[in-house]
Order: C-alpha cells, then structure tokens, then sequence
C-alpha cells in the first residue's frame, strides 16, 4: 500500500485500482462526518461518500499534485453535499415563528424526560443535545449554517451554492441560530447564572 | 450607554461571523464596550457558538470502510468501462442527455413517436445510443422485477433481506449512473423517477436481515404510494420500443 496519499494518486491515475483503494480506506469516515453534517440523513451522507470518490476517481488527473488530497477531497464533498441537498424539493420553513415554538416545546419536553442542567455539564449529554438540536433544523437551515459554521463559507458564497437568494440565506443562518440558542443556552450560561459562581469581571 | 440602539439578535450573529462591513462592525464593536445588555447577550451568543463548535462526529460501524468499497468499486470499473467512453467522446454527453429526452418524451406522452432511422445506415452515435438503451433497459427490467418480488412477497411472518440485499446494492449503482445522466441533461422527470427508486434501493440495500411484516407493509406503501412500479415499468416499456425502432431491418428502410 502507498504510504502517502501523494504517492498513492500519482498509481491511481495510472490505473491502480488498489492504490485508489487505500485512498478510499483514508479519507472516506472523513467524508462521512462531513456529508452527515451537511445533510443530517446517514442515507444521504453514504450516497454523498459514492458520489465524491466517484468524481474524485474521474477527475484525478485534474488534481495538482502539489495540493493536498484531503483538502481537494473535502472540496468535492461540499459541493457533492450541496447538489444533493439542492436537487431534493425543499419546502421553505414557515417565517411566522411556529416552527421556532414546536421546537422550543419538543426541547422542553425533552428537558421533562430526564435531561437537566447538572446532568448535561458532563459532555457527552452536551454533545447529545447538540445532536439532537440540529435535527430539528430543516435541511436548508441545515446546509446554511454548516457551511457559515464549520466551512467559514460566506453568507455571499453560501447563496449561490445553495441557490438561495441572499436574504433566504441570511435568514436560514438566523433561524438556525436560534434554533441552537433555544436548545443550547439553558446549558451554557454563564456561572453567575447558574448561582455557583461570582460573576465575571 | 450610547444613544445608539441596542442591537438585535441577527445582528450579533452576522457581527460573529464577519459579516458585517468594517464601519458597522467598528460601530458594533464601540457598542458592545459600552452597553452591557448587548455584551452579554454577545457573550450568550459566543458561548452557544462555542457549545456548537464541539459537535461530536457520527459514530460510524467497524468495517465502515470496508462497505464503502465494497459499493463503490463497482461504479468504478463502470467509470472506465462505458460511462468514461461517453464522456471522453466529444458530444457525447449531449447524445446521452438527448436518448434520455427522446425516451422521457416518449413515457411522458404517452405515446411513441420519432421516424425510426433508416436502417442500413448505422452510425457510430446509433451503435452507442444502442448500447445505452440495452443497458438502461436491463437496468429497468431487474428494478422492476425486484419491485415486484417485493410486492407481491407473501404476507406474514419474516421476509430474509440477505439476498434482497445485495440485489438493491446492485442496481444502486448502476441506477446512480443513469440519474446522474438524467440529471445531466435536465430531464427532471427522469431524474426524478430514478431518484424515487434509488432512495428505496438505498433503503433496500441497508436494510436488516430480516423484515418485520410491518416493515414490508411499508416497502410495499412506498412502492404503491407513487406508482413506482407503473411508472418505471412504462419507462422500461418506453427503453423497449425506442429499442425496436432503432433495430436494423434487413431489406426494409422506412
Ligand atoms: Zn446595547
């Protein structure tokens, strides 16, 4: 097996189907995380991991060889991720704030059924909260801020990629935002809040 | 304080991710050191952000990558095989997004229409047309009899997926290739069908061992709910007579 991922394109554009192989053994969880992220469906994020060696094998000889494999790989994700989540038909979220509400009433239930602020400083129940709160963003809002997030895409670029007008953009990012403060905030206020500390400064 | 108005959620967001131009950002900036209402509903804002940022990874099975291959090797040696032949060709996507038209035309109106090529003449863009109805016709075929199969399974007790399974996983792939071409040349129609039954192949294809008679019940609604089974059936129908036409006929020109 090629020992860099430079050595291991330079066969795979020869033909070596191995040496594309263990590219795929490399990159592909990281492929993953990403899709999920962008699509939130496992289904989704699989065909997106498909669909990115596919382009990828096609247009290795495309490739500089003095770029980095994973990084040009993670480009193509993105934009795999994108034509995905853009040839789905989408419905527009309501604007008139009922869906913020239903999602408020599904965290505070969520909240009844056990989880609570002592309980949710450890970690993992943070991280599961988090998970939770971005299933209630729809895919749109989803899409938007990953990309404003985790790609430091801007709200410009994002978009077009998206083929949302500006303001739909924005506004998808805004409403994400909210989203992860309704679900979010009860758990990372600041000490004096929470009555255990003196304030800051 | 400052005379200026305290500002809004949205606002702070847009500020956190650099948005704003330098002058309003500057202007932000002066209001925050001196409005404590604002600063801390910044720093709310910049705690959640950071809560956001440790957004844990999917937790993905052993083997993971294993199955990735497995699924995509296929694709792979089709990449260098027929599909690679129509995009090195020049034009030749064009002629396969006009095959996909021609034939989407055809399902969608109901009717077969189109003078059949003289038939001495044989054209290399008619030897490869040929060679995509076949394969696109194939591809229909086995869909439509798995979709079949699963229909009319019989009701009751468990369904064994193991063979199923690995039937899905195959026409995944090659009905990745044919969407791909529909999507290609904008015939959402197409497209549209194939996605429909690419997402229950998907499905198919991850799915348990065994099936539940309630989880058939739900395959069969899904595949009843659209009309999947018709509509890729007359599509088939469709792939079959553009077929046909396109069959030399010794000593018969139309
Ligand atoms: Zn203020």
């Amino acid at each position: 097996m090629p020992q860099t991922d430079a050595a291991a394109v330079a066969l795979a554009r020869g033909g070596d189907s191995e040496a594309f192989h263990s590219l795929v053994d490399r990159h592909s969880r990281a492929v993953y995380r990403l899709a999920y992220r962008m699509t939130g469906s496992p289904h989704d994020a699989e065909d997106v991991v498909q669909e990115t060696f596919l382009r990828a094998y096609k247009q290795l000889g495309r490739f500089e060889s003095r770029a980095n494999f994973g990084t040009w790989l993670h480009r193509i994700a993105v934009n795999c991720s994108i034509d995905l989540i853009r040839s789905r038909p989408h419905r527009e979220t309501a604007h008139d704030g009922t869906d913020l509400e239903q999602f408020g009433a599904a965290v505070e239930r969520n909240d009844r059924a056990g989880a609570s602020p002592e309980r949710l400083m450890m970690s993992t129940e943070v991280h599961e909260r988090i998970a939770a709160a971005m299933t209630g963003l729809s895919a749109m809002e989803r899409a938007a801020f990953m990309l404003r997030h985790f790609e430091g895409r801007s709200i410009n670029e994002i978009s077009q990629s998206l083929g949302l007008k500006t303001n739909a953009a924005k506004h998808s990012i805004f409403r994400a935002v909210r989203k992860m403060r309704i679900a979010l905030e009860p758990f990372v206020a600041e000490p004096a809040a929470r009555g255990s500390l003196i304030a800051d400064h | 304080m400052t005379d200026l108005k305290h500002f809004d959620e949205d606002h702070l967001v847009l500020h956190f991710y650099g948005e704003l131009d330098a002058g309003a950002a500057a202007q932000t900036e002066t209001h925050l050191a001196s409005c404590g209402d604002c600063r801390a509903s910044y720093a709310r804002l910049q705690r959640v952000m950071a809560a956001v940022d440790t957004l844990p990874d999917s937790v993905l099975p052993e083997g993971f990558e294993r199955v990735t291959w497995a699924r995509l090797q296929p694709s792979l040696q089709r990449s260098s095989g027929w599909r690679s032949w129509f995009v090195r060709v020049p034009g030749s996507l064009a002629l396969a997004s006009a095959i996909l038209i021609l034939v989407a035309g055809a399902f969608f109106a109901g009717r077969l229409s189109g003078t059949p090529e003289r038939a001495d003449i044989v054209t290399a863009d008619q030897m490869r047309e040929r060679v995509l109805l076949a394969d696109l016709g194939e591809h229909l075929d086995r869909s439509q009899m798995m979709l079949v199969d699963l229909v009319s399974a019989e009701d009751g007790g468990v369904l064994d997926m193991s063979a199923e399974r690995r039937r899905a996983g195959d026409l995944v792939t090659a009905n990745r290739l044919y969407r791909q071409t529909a999507d290609e040349s904008g015939e959402v129609r197409v497209r549209e069908l194939l996605d429909e039954l690419e997402r229950l192949l998907v499905d198919l294809a991850a799915s348990p061992d065994t099936l539940s008679s309630e989880d058939m019940a739900n395959v069969r609604a899904r595949i009843d709910a659209n009309g999947l089974l018709f509509k890729v059936r007359v599509l088939s129908t469709a792939v079959r007579e553009r077929q046909k036409q396109m069959r030399p006929r010794a000593g018969q020109s139309s």
